[in-house]
């Protein structure tokens, strides 16, 4: 035995805390807080080294010459693990160090993920990486992010330009994953990254890596977070006596009587001064029933606030194992998530349940195998009623004078949301992965390796809803049944999928010539098949089973059960090879070449090739760079270049025509029943055929002051060719829909800067910066759009573009708008008629002295012109982080700099042209009025043109109300505490940290106050389950 | 080497497995060359034609009782903007408007694909069964041409499915004149007769021959008098002005007759006969002149809101309803306020005396209209059993089944201002009402809707002759003296013509043609049809082709409901009386302007004061500038086969000088 006594250090200075351990056995010990430590260990032993945030690292006893006796004095310097570009990155089938690497991948790691408390991982990636675009356009629970890798990539109807997401090299969902087992994230963006994925790679490929085990002593680590959730924003309701004196303006600006009588309102009135309880009065016409809600209620409603919750309360706990030998490591976790939503009646939920293990294991030096497998489990319940409609009609129905309950104090319908809510039963779906993952790995000699990959993944989904009878009480409080229908529905849904990966590589260097090469191929295979069933008439309200439907209506009338099988397949299969080269590691090259085939095409159109290639050159390990690496460590610049097919077609079977037929559905009964119907089939073209992306990209990779500073920045120039674009429009003699060719180019530019500061001071202080800034931009290049028309695309227009009039602004006078309209011949007839005070006053902007619309083409688009585009531009992300004596704090920003919106809906206007879709937020109240005995008061200064029901005439896509959609959002704030180690070890752990964590705190915006920015896109009329602010305190212990 | 040997081995059995897994075909999907081989596929394919085709209740709508709204029957308080010149636009986007082939791409694609199969025999089924199914189609093409034509007047005839070429689209969007398009209409109809059967489904839920032959004498009617009361304008082929003259392709049409009046003789012709045959077979249903009919005490009452309406010898086709499956408002309507669709006072005028007297004639009885009891009294059995009157029973069984039951009629709730509740003009019909109140769960309703009735083929027949012949003949006085006598009205109707004086019927706008008064003999058998067919979705038809509405071009016209400034004001509070043109506050008409409520013109900011008014380009609608640039090779309007309809001009937003 051998005594060592060693100082650790780091680049600043003596290092306490880090952990030394003799490798294949549970000896070790910590330094203390000048760095020293004593260990006693074999004379042939390997310690190892590590310490949070630095490189692990190994040393060899023997390789020290005795300083006395048996006593070993070693000093060792660990380099810390950030930004360090001789790290590995993950990439398509293997691993490169990052300095190596000339396509453009992005990374993050476990670290950047932690503790925070968000349902999934994919919420977590949003603003990591720049080019990752994340949109979170809803926060209901089963909703998940849409996500793509430089911008819109497609406008096609029949095809998607969806990331491929592989977890350990094998398809799979970022959603039924377990966050703590993700090691590391690597985003490959360009198509020279990802083209040895081929065909379904075409938009870029997200690889997650899981943890493994390490060898040592077993570890166990636990941790939790208890969370509690609230909505970021809900539009606020007027109160209802607003409310009602502003329908009635907008009804009387219309030419129309008002909405609410005098006799309503002055119910609405001493409802809320408190003289009036009863919050309806019962039908005129029949009064053993309480009124319709609409025509006579009186109650005052933040419908809002009544149907979503303050907050919720969610809890998510895992823990895992990890250790082994040489030989053999595993990995064990299991995780469960108890999330809670905000829907006040019948709240939803979401748990999620999950194990995976993973065991690595060395048969012999030539052959080892790695087996992984991973179970989880999804189930999400909501109320039968929280269907998608919920959301809009919120908003448009929800009237304030709504009564919740009927004044026997029972909810009441009439309409309401409420009652159906909370009585008319759930909907919850059951959703299982599992995971079967084999790995071989044979090295018959050193430099070539072979790997062979068996994946299984199986996907079973049981939904079932029960839509339960509710009932409404009359008058004398009696019930009587108001949702007549009751119905069972359950679904079942199997996919298998089937994944085998056979590649062998070989390595070999000629003095400084290192070249690698691989060949591969790759077969998928995914069969899924489900089957649903529903019956109407639950027999006992509590056992909602089609086993105890009855079959019949509330009538008794016989219904038919309705039942529905399907069973559908697709394959695809590729061989791929890739080449690299570097001469020293400065000169560096890649090629790759991938030949696909689908099942998506027949025979004669199946395969496809797509080349690739890339090069770089590290400047900085030329000799001539020598004398700057003290302030310029790492420079880099590279370039490439690929092309890949899209393969993934919506629909399954692109190049098959089906009859759609329809069974016991017909709408025109025969004898009391539903037929069977047929429609005639959709017309494809003949021509169709695969789509091409094509990217280049530039790259720059730069470490500057010991790498400190690190950066990158990326162009990029992406061209989808020959994209299924929308139907071209035909004469409409076609009578049916134009089938979708290949006849569209889109082309997207963009770039990505992600530049990082990381240090730590001499007193203690650690902390880092990390600025990501990315854009995107695309524009149609190629599309028949013939007659020009501003109804789709045009070719050379950038997408997003919004076509709108000028605003002038509001006519305070009707002398005003005369005199406006006296300046044009047609004056501005085209939107409306009777203009008056308030209206709004429209620009002749192309001075011709009419005021329309000309034929709406591009070159006769009349006074309407591009005021605007709704591409998110500019996305930033930054993080900063600080740890300091086991303190640590950690703030997220990410945002969107630049982003026009038209909002054309009733969550913006209030009244629209329609009563039956407008509502009456508190900031519609701005709007013009000058009737000086509106108890309203006048407002001729308003934001607001006067509300017109019946007309949209102020309604026009125009300047004056175009929105700035750009924000910057607090994603997350979090501070912890790690306890110092000497304690930890007195209570006999490794690692024992508390922290408080907060997403989604502070927005800024300047857009309506009623929208969030983030979901500004999400739902019909930009209604969805609004996000949510979520605080959360947990613990992380490791023993 | 085992190991190298292993995995090679793996590796090629892998290859070699995949190439096979890519021919992947629809596992769980039909085939169009597997369908429409045998009977059910066409009965399936067919029946499912028939809801985007054919009218029938429309949930939360007023139904088919509703569409006559907007016309001088029956008003609603948006005024529509065909009566208000300048408002009525031509839109610029193609999906706006209803030029569009969707249904008869539909209809072709199964005439081309079954029709060489049924030819060929390669049908399997009963025969009857398929020359049934394929009948339909035929009939169906037709009625969506009939719709086609009644809107636009000259429309493309398509008999097939076209190549997505545009080169074969732009030659199938020409214009074929109406009247060719007629022939074609007729052709089909004549076809559909052959095949049809006379009771194909037992319950008169799938369209039968006698529907053809109805049809076919609705259609051959419409296009007679059309051309006889446009003739010489742009409006019909040939005419001064006619635009389709400025294509090549229509420059140098004749009409299949030869001339224009010779079509004119045989289109009525056509129209009598075929609605002979029907008149001939199916006997009008009885009217025991009973209301309250909860258990078909009056079939002619009940059968309008019929939860089953196959034993109705007049009814020749209707849509069934089911709760749960398939429902509508019509019944909760019907009890309250009719949707807002209120009948006006010129509709409810024009009914006459059960004594056969016009209500203005000496000695006619008329009681004057005060109040509704006194409009109702002694009139055509017809007004009394379908004019609602307060403090009338709407509920004789089920009572308190339905929350959206009305027991007792109360009066006209002229204030409210939701469609559900509002009483337009005071005046409501009960005509399709249900006494059940189980029928009235809000949106819940199951009664019949009817599709086609044979008194139409009664009244299509008088008019035919009358039009065709100046005179009636034996067959026409007959038709009439049974529809009077059924409508409980003095069968003499020369003693109307007689007592009638038109300048007392110019509120009706069927008064007219071509903007001056027609004979009382016409006018009496117009009288008739709009009588009979009150609240049937057909009066916009009839005007069109009567040309009656030239006169609002220069004479507004104004749309009045009950005389609420008579006594009848005394139901109301003070409040429910507020007018003022200039008051936003105001819920009724100024009694200045007319003591009789005028609906539209109670707030001088709405489109519709100062009345009703017409524009000639009005008769026909305007199609979309975007259909003629896509149809056009150079993406531009002149280069297009397709012209826009008299006085609309070719650009989007642009109206009718």
């Amino acid at each position: 035995m051998a005594k060592i006594e060693g100082v650790v250090k780091d680049e600043q200075g003596v290092l306490p805390g880090a952990s030394i351990k003799i490798k294949g056995t549970t000896i070790g010990t910590t330094s203390d807080s000048k760095g020293f430590f004593t260990l006693s260990a074999p004379a042939d032993g390997i310690l190892l080294i590590s310490s949070i945030g630095y490189k692990p690292t190994e040393l060899s006893v023997k390789d020290y010459k005795p300083s006395s006796g048996s006593i070993y004095r070693v000093f060792l310097t660990m380099t810390s693990e950030d930004n360090n570009l001789n790290e590995l990155v993950v990439v398509g089938f293997g691993t490169q160090k990052k300095v190596n690497v000339t396509g453009s991948v992005g990374v993050v790691d476990a670290k950047e993920l932690e503790n925070r408390p968000v349902q999934n991982i994919t919420q977590a990636l949003e603003g990591l990486i720049p080019g990752l675009n994340i949109g979170q356009s809803n926060g209901a629970l089963d909703t998940q992010a849409d996500i793509n890798i430089r911008g819109q990539g497609t406008i096609s109807t029949a095809s998607n330009a969806s990331p491929l997401i592989l977890v350990d090299g094998m398809e799979g969902s970022l959603s039924a994953l377990n966050p703590q087992d993700v090691e590391s994230i690597s985003v490959l963006k360009d198509a020279s990254s990802s083209a040895v994925y081929g065909s379904r790679a075409a938009f870029g490929v997200i690889l997650v890596t899981t943890k493994k085990g390490k060898a040592g002593k077993i570890q166990i680590n636990y941790n939790d977070s208890f969370r509690s959730s609230s909505p970021t924003l809900l539009p606020k309701m007027m109160d209802s006596y607003t409310f009602a004196l502003y329908f009635n303006d907008a009804s009387t600006n219309g030419g129309n009587s008002a909405i609410f009588g005098a006799d309503q309102l002055a119910r609405i009135q001493a409802f809320q001064a408190g003289t009036l309880k009863a919050s309806i009065i019962p039908n005129p016409s029949n009064t053993q029933y309480w009124g319709d809600g609409y025509a006579y209620g009186n109650a005052n409603n933040d419908w809002f606030k009544i149907m979503y919750r303050d907050h919720s309360f969610s809890q998510e706990h895992n823990l895992s194992l990890n250790g082994g030998t040489d030989k053999t490591t595993y990995y064990i976790s299991t995780n469960y998530l108890d999330q809670n939503g905000i829907m006040t009646y019948n709240q939803d939920t979401y748990a999620r349940y999950g194990v995976s293990a993973k065991i690595n294991n060395k048969i012999s030096d030539q052959l080892s195998i790695n087996y992984s497998t991973r179970f989880l489990r999804e189930n999400f319940q909501r109320p039968s009623d929280l269907t998608t409609g919920f959301y809009g009609n919120l908003g448009r129905q929800g009237w304030p004078t709504l009564p919740l309950t009927d004044p026997n104090g029972y909810l009441y319908s009439s309409p309401s949301p409420a009652l159906a809510m909370a009585e008319g039963g759930v909907d919850n779906t059951v959703t299982d992965w599992m995971y079967q993952q084999m790995q071989l790995v044979y090295e018959p000699i050193k430099g070539w390796k072979t790997f062979a990959e068996f994946n299984y993944r199986t996907k079973d989904t049981f939904r079932h809803w029960d839509a339960q009878q509710t009932y409404n009480h009359d008058v004398n409080g009696v019930p009587y049944l108001y949702g007549k229908s009751s119905n069972v529905y359950e679904y079942g849904f199997k996919e298998n999928y089937f994944n085998t990966n056979i590649y062998s590589e070989y390595t070999k260097s000629f003095g400084k010539h290192n070249f690698k090469a691989m060949v591969g191929f790759q077969n998928e295979t995914t069969k899924y098949r489900d089957l649903s069933a529903q019956r109407n008439g639950i027999i006992l309200a509590d056992i909602p089973t089609i086993n105890t439907t009855s079959g019949t209506d509330a009538n008794g009338l016989v219904l038919a059960p309705s039942v529905t099988g399907q069973y559908q397949n697709w394959a695809t299969a590729g061989y791929f090879g890739r080449i690299n080269y570097d001469y020293d590691g400065r000169y560096l090259l890649e090629a790759n070449l991938r030949y696909d085939g689908s099942s998506r095409f027949r025979a004669d159109n199946r395969w496809g090739t797509f080349p690739s290639i890339s090069a770089g050159w590290n400047v900085a390990r030329e000799d001539f760079w020598k004398n700057n690496l003290d302030l310029i460590s790492t420079l880099k610049i590279r370039g490439s270049y690929g092309s890949l097919g899209n393969q993934n077609t919506k629909d399954w079977y692109p190049t098959y025509v089906t009859i759609p037929v329809g069974t016991a559905n017909g709408g025109w009964l025969l004898n009391g029943s539903q037929p069977n119907t047929a429609s005639s089939p959709p017309v494809l073209s003949s021509t169709q055929t695969w789509e091409t992306v094509k990217t280049y990209n530039a790259g720059l990779d730069f470490g500057l002051f010991k790498n400190r500073l690190t950066g990158s920045l990326d162009v990029y120039d992406r061209k989808t060719l020959n994209m299924l674009g929308p139907a071209i429009e035909l004469p409409l003699t076609f009578g049916t829909a134009v089938p979708v060719t290949n006849n569209t180019d889109l082309k997207t530019r963009g770039f990505e800067l992600d530049i990082a500061w990381n240090d730590r001071t001499k007193g203690g202080l650690g902390y880092g910066f990390k600025f990501l800034l990315s854009d995107a931009k695309t524009t149609v290049t190629r599309y028949p759009n013939l007659t020009g028309s501003l109804n789709t695309y045009l070719a050379g227009d950038q997408l997003g573009n919004i076509y709108g009039y000028t605003t002038l602004g509001i006519a305070k006078t009707q002398a005003q708008m005369d005199a406006h309209l006296a300046t044009s011949s047609n004056g501005q007839s085209v939107f409306g008629s009777q203009w008056g005070a308030g209206d709004i006053m429209y620009a002749d902007y192309n001075h011709d002295g009419k005021i329309d619309w000309g034929s709406w083409t591009k070159g006769d688009s009349g006074d309407a012109h591009v005021i605007g585009n709704n591409t998110p531009r500019y996305r930033v992300g930054f993080d900063m982080h600080f740890e300091y004596k086991g303190f640590d704090f950690r703030a997220f920003l990410q945002g969107v700099l630049k982003r026009d919106y038209w909002i054309s809906n009733y969550y913006f206007w209030g009244a629209t042209s329609s009563q039956w879709f407008s509502t009456g937020l508190v900031q519609n109240l701005n709007y013009f009025r000058n009737d000086p005995t509106s108890p309203l008061g006048v407002n001729t200064d308003s934001y607001y043109p006067r509300p017109v029901f019946g007309s949209d005439k102020n309604q026009q896509v125009q300047t004056g109300y175009l929105q700035n959609a750009a924000y910057l959002r607090i994603k997350n704030l979090q501070l912890g505490y790690t306890l110092p180690s000497l304690l930890t070890k007195h209570l006999g752990g490794q690692k024992f940290r508390i922290y408080a964590s907060a997403e989604n705190l502070v927005t800024w915006t300047k857009l309506a106050k009623m929208f969030d920015p983030e979901t500004v896109d999400g739902g019909d009329d930009q209604s969805v389950y609004p996000l949510n602010k979520v605080f959360s305190v947990g613990l992380s212990v490791t023993f | 080497m085992n190991n190298r040997l292993i995995v090679l081995f793996i590796t090629i059995l892998f290859l070699a497995s995949c190439k096979k897994e890519l021919n992947q075909e629809p596992l769980s999907a039909i085939t169009p060359e597997n369908y429409l081989n045998e009977e059910s596929q066409l009965g399936a394919y067919a029946i499912a034609r028939y809801t985007k085709i054919l009218p029938s209740h429309a949930n939360y709508t007023f139904g088919t009782f509703g569409t006559d709204g907007n016309t001088d029957n029956m008003a609603i308080p948006d005024l529509d903007t065909k009566f208000e010149p300048g408002l009525w636009k031509v839109p610029a986007a193609a999906k706006d408007g209803n030029w569009e082939f969707t249904n008869i791409h539909d209809v072709n694609y199964f005439l081309s694909t079954v029709i060489p199969k049924w030819k060929a025999g390669k049908i399997v089924g009963s025969d009857v069964n398929i020359r049934q199914y394929i009948g339909e189609i035929y009939f169906l093409r037709a009625f969506e041409y009939f719709k086609k034509m009644q809107e636009f007047g000259d429309y493309p005839i398509n008999k097939t499915i076209y190549p997505d070429t545009k080169s074969v689209l732009v030659e199938a969007s020409k214009r074929q004149p109406s009247s060719a398009v007629t022939r074609f209409i007729l052709s089909d109809l004549d076809s559909a007769a052959l095949l049809l059967q006379t009771s194909p489904d037992g319950n008169k839920n799938r369209i039968s021959k006698s529907c053809a032959q109805l049809l076919k004498s609705r259609v051959a009617l419409f296009e007679g008098t059309w051309l006889k009361y446009f003739k010489g304008t742009a409006f019909v082929p040939n005419g001064t002005g006619w635009p389709g003259k400025s294509k090549d392709y229509n420059a140098s049409y004749q009409f299949a007759s030869g001339s224009i009046d010779a079509e004119i003789t045989y289109l009525l012709g056509e129209s009598m006969s075929a609605a002979k045959a029907v008149a001939d077979a199916v006997p009008l249903v009885n009217n025991t002149g009973i209301i309250e009919s909860p258990a078909n005490e009056n079939p002619y009452f009940s059968m309008f809101g019929a939860v089953n309406m196959s034993g109705y010898s007049e009814v020749l086709l209707w849509r069934q309803y089911a709760l749960g499956i398939v429902t509508h408002n019509v019944p909760v309507f019907e009890q309250a306020g009719n949707y807002a669709v209120g009948l006006t006072r010129a509709m409810v005028e024009s009914f006459v005396m059960a004594n056969g007297l016009p209500i203005y004639a000496p000695g006619s009885g008329y009681k004057g209209d005060d109040y509704i009891t006194d409009v109702r009294n002694g009139r055509d059995g017809r007004l009394t059993l379908f004019l609602k009157e307060p403090a009338q029973k709407n509920v004789l069984l089920n009572f308190g089944a339905g929350d959206h039951a009305t027991n007792i009629e109360p009066v006209p709730q002229i204030f409210e201002t939701s469609y559900e509740k509002k009483y337009t003009t005071g005046y409501t019909i009960r005509k399709g009402l249900s006494y059940d109140a189980a029928q009235c769960g809000n949106g819940q309703g199951y009664t019949g809707s009817i599709t086609f009735r044979a008194s139409e083929a009664y009244l299509n027949y008088i008019e035919a002759c009358y039009e065709k012949n100046g005179s009636l003949d034996g067959d026409a006085t007959s038709y009439w003296h049974q529809l009077r006598t059924r409508a409980k009205v003095d069968p003499d109707f020369q003693k109307t013509i007689a007592a009638t004086d038109m300048s007392k019927e110019s509120q009706d706008w069927g008064a007219y043609s071509g903007g001056a008064l027609i004979s009382p003999t016409l006018y009496n058998i117009r009288r008739e049809r709009r009588n009979e067919l009150m609240a049937e979705g057909l009066r916009y038809m009839d005007l069109k082709r009567w040309r009656a509405m030239d006169q609002m071009i220069s004479t507004p016209y104004h749309f009045e409901g009950f005389k609420l400034w008579g006594p009848m004001k005394s139901w109301y509070t003070d409040d429910q009386l507020t007018y003022g043109a200039a008051n936003t506050n105001a819920i009724v008409s100024d009694p200045a302007l007319s003591v009789y409520l005028r609906p539209q013109e109670i707030h001088s900011s709405s489109n519709a004061y100062g009345g009703a008014k017409w524009n000639m380009a009005h008769y026909l609608s305007p199609i979309a500038i975007q259909n003629f640039t896509i149809s056009s090779e150079n993406s531009d309007i002149a280069g297009s086969p397709i012209y826009q309809n008299p006085g609309w001009p070719t650009t989007g937003g642009g109206t009718p000088n």
